[in-house]
């Protein structure tokens, strides 16, 4: 890796690089889909939206660009950004290389949650998002109390409880699904391995717990730093290492708790994005953090408007696109800097 | 396979199980294994050397088991070979006790213990006694099927998911279609099981097969397809009459439904069968075929997969007039999730024209398709109807 010495110069301009790329991988996803709307009028619909003007889009396009495409759009963003924040915190937090959102169980929780709500109480999409994020919350309490018992505990501790909670979980889970019909449970298997197109009402709460979640850590990426050379180091340079843990521990468990209950385990964007963001501009965490947020939205954008249009009108899980593109781009920047 | 071969007066496992019917589950292996090996080669005798060794070394029995397990799956293998339409009779070998059976449909014997030839769906030739009373269904279809020909009371286990006639909830349970108990059916043993293409896995019939176990599958394409394994089962179960009843006033029903729409112009149907995300129903479903049968034009019919996720503003742009949503009874799909909101703008939702009928009319390969087909073609074409 590079030594990445972090000016703020050096911060902005790459942040500033990163929103641009962001600005585009947004265009693209709004003016692609199943259904060819020209880019010129979308353009101009934006305007008229704005200005109060009338829109050269026909209803049908109109409602294609806005009711479907942008809500999408928006849930990509908030769920890209979140997962590979998280992503980047628990890599530092864990100093683990292969610690991604879903190790330490929050996924499996909001799974069992949303499975729960499906299998027992029936329970329809909205229920889902609810049940989920309250199946992670109380993962994380769990996982939390099993691994971290007591002050100074190593954190191999809690990816090992973590990992337990997982396996236990995901039987868990299994055994609720062969006690329903298959009818019942295909939204529940598309759920699982990722799905952005569903309903977009619960995106302002989980907006703003990634917002939140992300500033924390974000305010932490200076300690996470020192965290990284080892806790008694770190805690010989002053950083409070047990608050910072809990502190970005959580945080980052709640935005992937928030982000999985919406759109269920979109695999590979919180584990690779942070890498391939180190491999670029270093591993300084106060650049790493707020970069990886930038590049994860822009990542999920563009994979999920691969997902609605290589096969359209038939759209294929954005789990499978995330990964078949992923990875090769993810190889490459690893052969170029090693 | 080779025991659909078999004749059934020479059966080893009709015999063992008329003399020794409370088999001691999970007694001796030994003594279970030999049943089985009985049951494998009813006419050659190879395992009468593995049968010596174990009476030369009793004390250890459990090597001998084992060795009788391996020369079983052996002998079961080798037996496998036999083509399941060449049987016994159709090769023209007495069956005593019973007739000499011909293939066929409706084929039948004199006295209990006659077997006549029913092909099933799949085109293979299964022994099955001429009135079988006791009948194992494997599939929510099926179960319909066998209550509506009047076969019910012969019917003693289904699935858990047999929820109709109501009368079928007080048949014996054998665990849901994707996993049937088998130990459960043998113990029940049935003279006749019936198996689904549609819910059930292929594995399940052969396993049942290689057991002994008459197996008669279903696999019904098309409303069209239905009558015909309608009639099929009639056929099985000894109530050709009945079946042939039903399918005739089957066929007339369809054929008023046919005849009131006619002409009349389809309007665009988009079938939601999962709502997130959003799954559909491509070609070659039963749905897809009600649709068509009721005078409506699916959007997705051109699609290659049989429920494939779709698109919203490919429904959007396909504009259609009626969105038709089979209510499941379980999970997410069910409890009315309604259409969702990202396909707002279509004339469909915009004219309030959501048509919700039970799933179980629509996409249960059953006799019910029909009540389906005419509450969706009352739904497409109300002023047909009026």
């Amino acid at each position: 890796m590079r030594p990445g010495y972090l000016t703020s110069g050096r911060l902005v301009t790459v942040l500033a690089v990163l929103v641009i790329v962001l600005a585009i991988a947004c265009g693209v996803s709004l003016a692609f889909g199943s259904e060819r709307v020209p880019v010129g009028d979308i353009l101009a619909a934006m305007w008229a939206r704005a200005s109060g003007g009338t829109s050269p889009l026909s209803p049908e396009h109109s409602a294609i660009v806005f009711d479907v495409r942008l809500p999408r759009l928006a849930l990509a963003l908030v769920v890209g950004a979140s997962l590979s924040v998280a992503g980047s915190a628990f890599q530092a937090l864990l100093r683990n290389p292969l610690a991604e959102p879903y190790i330490l169980g929050v996924s499996s929780g909001a799974a069992l949650g949303a499975v729960l709500s499906a299998v027992v109480f029936a329970a329809a999409a909205t229920g889902r998002t609810m049940s989920a994020f309250a199946g992670a919350l109380v993962t994380i309490v769990v996982v939390y109390a099993i691994g971290e018992g007591r002050e100074g505990a190593p954190t191999e501790r809690l990816i090992l409880a973590g990992v337990i909670v997982n396996a236990f979980l995901s039987s868990a889970i299994i055994f609720l699904m062969t006690l329903t019909s298959e009818a019942g449970l295909r939204g529940i298997y598309s759920w699982l391995i990722g799905d952005l197109s569903g309903s977009s009402d619960a995106l302002w709460p989980i907006a703003l717990v990634t917002l939140a979640g992300g500033t924390a850590i974000a305010l932490c990426a200076r300690s996470m730093n020192l965290l990284m050379l080892g806790e008694r180091d770190a805690r010989a340079l002053g950083v409070a290492t047990r608050r910072v843990k809990v502190v970005v521990y959580c945080a980052a468990s709640m935005i992937t708790a928030a982000s999985v209950a919406v759109s269920g385990m979109i695999g590979f964007v919180g584990l690779v994005i942070p890498h391939a963001v180190r491999l670029v501009v270093g591993s300084d965490n106060r650049l790493v953090v707020p970069a990886s947020a930038l590049v994860g939205a822009a990542f999920l954008a563009l994979g999920d408007t691969l997902s609605r249009t290589l096969f359209a009108p038939r759209e294929i899980h954005i789990g499978v696109v995330t990964a078949l593109i992923g990875a090769p781009v993810f190889v490459y920047l690893l052969r170029r800097s090693w | 396979m080779s025991i659909h071969a078999s004749r059934p007066a020479n059966n080893p496992l009709a015999v063992a199980r008329g003399t020794d019917p409370d088999a001691r589950p999970g007694g001796d292996p030994l003594a279970d294994s030999r049943g089985t090996d009985h049951v494998a080669r009813p006419g050659g005798d190879p395992l009468a050397d593995a049968r010596g060794t174990d009476t030369v070394a009793r004390r250890s029995r459990f090597l001998g088991a084992v060795t009788l397990l391996v020369l079983c799956a052996f002998a079961v293998a080798c037996a496998r070979p036999a083509p399941p339409t060449g049987n016994a009779a159709s090769e023209g070998r007495p069956a005593p006790g019973g007739t000499v059976a011909q293939d066929g449909i409706g084929a039948t014997g004199t006295g209990a213990a006659a077997t006549r030839n029913v092909v099933d769906d799949l085109g293979r030739s299964v022994h099955v006694v001429a009135r079988p009373e006791r009948i194992v269904s494997l599939a929510p279809s099926i179960t319909e099927i066998l209550f509506a020909i009047g076969a019910g009371p012969r019917v003693i286990a289904t699935t858990s998911y047999c929820t109709f006639p109501p009368e079928a909830a007080n048949t014996n349970k054998i665990g849901d279609t994707q996993k049937p108990d088998v130990e459960r059916i043998l113990a029940l043993k049935p003279d006749l099981v019936l198996v689904s293409t549609a819910s059930q896995l292929e594995s399940i019939s052969e396993r049942l097969g290689a057991l002994g176990v008459p197996v008669v599958v279903t696999a019904a394409k098309g409303v069209d397809g239905v009558l015909t394994s309608i009639e099929r089962i009639g056929v099985a179960t000894g109530d050709t009459d009945a079946a042939t009843a039903l399918t005739t006033t089957l066929r007339a029903r369809i054929e008023s439904v046919r005849a009131t729409i006619a002409g009349r112009p389809a309007p665009k149907v988009f079938a939601i069968v999962g709502n997130e995300p959003l799954f559909t129903s491509g070609k070659g479903t039963f749905l897809d075929d009600l649709i068509r049968l009721a005078g409506g034009a699916s959007i997705t019919a051109d699609e290659t997969t049989e429920w494939p996720q779709y698109s919203a503003e490919a429904v959007i742009a396909k504009a259609p007039d009626v969105i038709l949503v089979p209510l499941v009874t379980h999970g997410f799909a069910a409890q009315d999730s309604g259409v969702p909101k990202s396909i707002a703008a279509t004339p469909a939702v915009r004219n309030g024209r959501i048509v919700k009928i039970d799933g179980d009319l629509l996409m249960r390969p059953g006799p019910r398709l029909v009540d389906g087909l005419e509450q969706l073609a009352k739904a497409l074409h109300p002023e047909a109807y009026r």
